[in-house]
């Protein structure tokens, strides 16, 4: 197999051979193997399932040719982070360089289940991906910043990202995807596998800037443990279509999560974000906010589940959804579900709206000397900055920022926090 | 031409209601009229045709601004041309600070970008030096007796209606228009914030500004004196007089009006407007 010779669908044959050609431990191919085999025994989605209803996998391109010798990870690791024994690198360096641990926490876990088949694909056909590890009891000040750089429009590429934080760590790691924008569609099915052990305060952002042909298949798990502190955010910019499936498992006792999303999007973009707040331990919080600006023809749609487990105690959780219509032909479906089996719980709750700009609002603005579309790039950055102002890391709150000007047209002289 | 604002035979209608019907009114600068009228009479009406609101339709008459035409302009380039208006219920941009707004439209105003050679704006662009901005800032509030906390809020956002109102006051304050239409400023304000908004109202008074104060309240004309008194009623300016006038109105009531111009009883009154009869 050449590097980017054109593979028809994916076959064990092949993922024998991205094995082979990367001479890979017996343990790994195994591992490839094994997850190849869930991935056929757990078929695509038809479309007929709740969770995909909203977006046909029709066009999604499954022949474009497997990226094999996809860069390594560009990595920023804080110095006296590396002291203490962080590890940030590129999943393929960490099979070499720390076998033991990746072999201890990889492919250990299952994703969303709506994400079934594409959790286990990636685990069978990655050629690339992440790998964070923060000992226990380590604490990193700096932000750890990791970019994956698609060189390519037209290829599949099935990244891992596994963030590991062990009991009383503490880091901050902003994982960066992009591809150039045009050609033809490629496949993105990068996948996170994260999780904060007893204690653990982690934040999590990923900044999606895929090209405007990409197909954003994704997935990602979010396991909060005991005592444990989580915030994600989920910063999509790219693609053409996107179809994201969301896990935050509250396994332990007392953890709290905040998961964090910006989507903006225009053109005939399609987000399609399924989240599953799981509350499955006493004295858990989680609490989900979302927000989406889109113009043009872009379509967003939101389906989130909040589930009380039977028998939990004293959950508080929460799920918002905004979406911000800026062009008639927008859309967006936020549909949020409740699912309480518990009897004692301290909240549960929800809102979600979809609606344009007041023009009333607009016209205030405007009566102060700016243009329509400034007092709109105006609005939709203050609608944004409900989340934006929630990223206490000054790194990710700028580089989110800059991400959303692309797509709202701000510049720093529209800053509005200044 | 002088620098005064002449509005002439205006008729404006929003949907197919008809609200002005023919109205004539002219400021020019210097002077303060105070624009005085029943509810629904059109008061907010007018203001929001002379700054461009787009569900108002002009349907007949002029409106200029220093022999400018101002009813094809967008509502942003009349803001330019320094006429300002103070609404009566300010909208509330959620997640933009007031400092940074403040500073946006001060901008907007004072320093527009300027689109270079090749039509692009210049990314270069930063307009007001940041601590230059925060003293004009600082001093302004303090002329309205702010609270400075009130820079890093957002913009009208659980804003109390006396907040809102002097957030107008400050914007004012901070844009100095040559025109200003104050709708209602002095509604919602307690004796003292009253009274302060009115002394920043007429420490942002000039030779050269012109103010048409829209009230239902002879109080605020204790403190700002207009030269002129009009009354709105039915579409039209039917009665215009001195600062006397107001206390007329204060003791008679519209209804003294209307007699005195020959309308019937209620007309032009939104409260007394017949109503459609329920179908329950
Ligand atoms: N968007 C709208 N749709 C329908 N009618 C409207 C709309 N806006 C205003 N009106 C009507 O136009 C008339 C004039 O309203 P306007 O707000 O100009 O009155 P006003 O004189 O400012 O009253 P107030 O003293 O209560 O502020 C009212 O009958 C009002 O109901
Ligand atoms: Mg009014």
């Amino acid at each position: 197999m050449t590097l980017t010779q054109p593979s028809t669908a994916l076959d064990a044959e092949t993922i024998a051979r991205i094995g082979e050609l990367s001479d890979e431990p017996d343990w790994l191919c195994n591992l490839r193997q094994r997850w190849w085999e869930r991935a056929t025994q757990t078929p695509p989605p038809t479309g007929q399932e709740e969770e995909w209803r909203r977006t046909s996998l029709d066009a999604l391109p499954r022949d474009a040719s497997l990226l094999t010798d996809a860069p390594l990870l560009e990595t920023h690791l804080p110095a006296d982070a590396a002291e203490a024994g962080v590890i940030l690198t590129d999943l393929r360096t960490a099979v070499r360089e720390h076998p033991e641990l990746v072999a201890k926490h990889l492919g250990v876990s299952d994703g969303p289940a709506s994400h079934g088949h594409f959790w286990a694909l990636a685990h069978a056909a990655w050629t690339g991906g992440l790998f964070c590890h923060v000992p226990r009891g380590v604490s990193v000040d700096g932000t750890l910043v990791a970019r994956h750089v698609i060189p390519r429009s037209d290829v599949a590429y099935h990244p891992v990202s596994l963030v590991i934080a062990e009991e009383g760590s503490s880091v901050t790691l902003l994982e960066e995807i992009v591809s150039p924008d045009g050609g033809s569609a490629g496949w993105f099915g990068g996948i996170s596998d994260v999780r904060a052990g007893r204690d653990a305060r982690v934040r999590y952002a990923t900044l999606q800037q895929l090209g405007d042909a990409a197909w954003r298949i994704g997935a990602e798990r979010v396991v909060v443990g005991p005592d444990a502190t989580v915030t994600t955010l989920n910063a999509e910019i790219g693609s053409a279509v996107t179809k994201l499936g969301l896990d935050v498992v509250m396994d332990g006792k007392g953890g709290t999560s905040k998961v964090l999303g910006l989507l903006a999007a225009g053109d005939d973009q399609q987000i399609d974000i399924n989240t599953v707040q799981d509350l499955a331990a006493d004295h858990t919080t989680s609490d989900l906010l979302y927000l989406s600006a889109l113009y043009d023809r872009a379509h967003a749609s939101f389906y989130g589940i909040t589930n009380v487990r039977h028998g939990t105690r004293q959950t508080s959780s929460y799920q918002e959804c905004r979406n911000l219509l800026l062009s008639p032909q927008a859309g967006a479906e936020p549909i949020p579900v409740l699912e309480i089996e518990a009897n004692d719980i301290l909240r549960c709750g929800h809102g979600a709206t979809a609606g344009a700009i007041d023009p009333t609002t607009l016209f205030y603005a405007q009566t102060r000397g700016l243009s329509a579309d400034e007092a709109e790039r105006m609005i939709v950055r203050g609608f944004f900055e409900q989340v934006v102002a929630q990223i206490s890391d000054e790194t990710i709150r700028s580089r989110i920022i800059d991400a959303l000007a692309v797509r709202i047209g701000t510049d720093s002289s529209d800053e509005v926090a200044a | 031409m002088t620098d005064e604002l002449v509005i002439s035979g205006l008729e404006v209608s929003i949907g197919s209601k008809k609200i002005l019907k023919g109205l004539d009114l002219t400021v020019r600068q210097g002077e303060v009229h105070a624009l005085m009228g029943p509810n629904g009479s059109g008061k907010t009406s007018l203001a929001y045709t002379l700054m461009g609101h787009p569900d108002y339709t002009v349907d007949a008459g002029t409106v200029s601004w220093r022999g400018q035409d101002l009813l094809g302009l967008t509502p942003d380039k009349r803001a330019q041309m320094g006429v300002f208006l103070a609404f009566q219920y300010p909208s509330a941009i959620p997640g933009v600070t007031v400092a940074s707004f403040l500073r946006n439209i001060y901008n907007a105003i004072h320093h527009p970008k300027q689109p270079d050679a090749s039509g692009e704006t210049s990314i270069k662009y930063t307009g007001i030096p940041l601590a230059k901005f925060r003293k004009l800032m600082e001093e302004k509030m303090a002329l309205l007796r702010m609270d400075p906390a009130f820079a890093t809020r957002y913009v009208n956002e659980g804003f109390s209606g006396g907040e809102k109102k002097r957030l107008e006051m400050l914007q004012m304050a901070i844009l100095s228009p040559s025109m200003a239409v104050l709708d209602e400023t002095d509604s919602g304000l307690d004796i003292d914030a009253l009274k302060n908004v009115a002394e920043g109202i007429n420490a942002s008074l000039s030779p050269d500004m012109g103010v048409l104060l829209i009230t239902h309240y002879q109080r605020m004309l204790n403190y700002v004196k207009p030269q002129f008194v009009h009354v709105l009623l039915d579409g039209r300016v039917v009665m215009s007089g001195g600062e006397e006038l107001s206390h007329q109105l204060e003791a008679n009531g519209y209804d003294w009006v209307r007699d005195q111009v020959g309308l019937p009883a209620g007309v032009g009154d939104e409260a007394s407007a017949p109503e459609p009869v329920a179908q329950h």
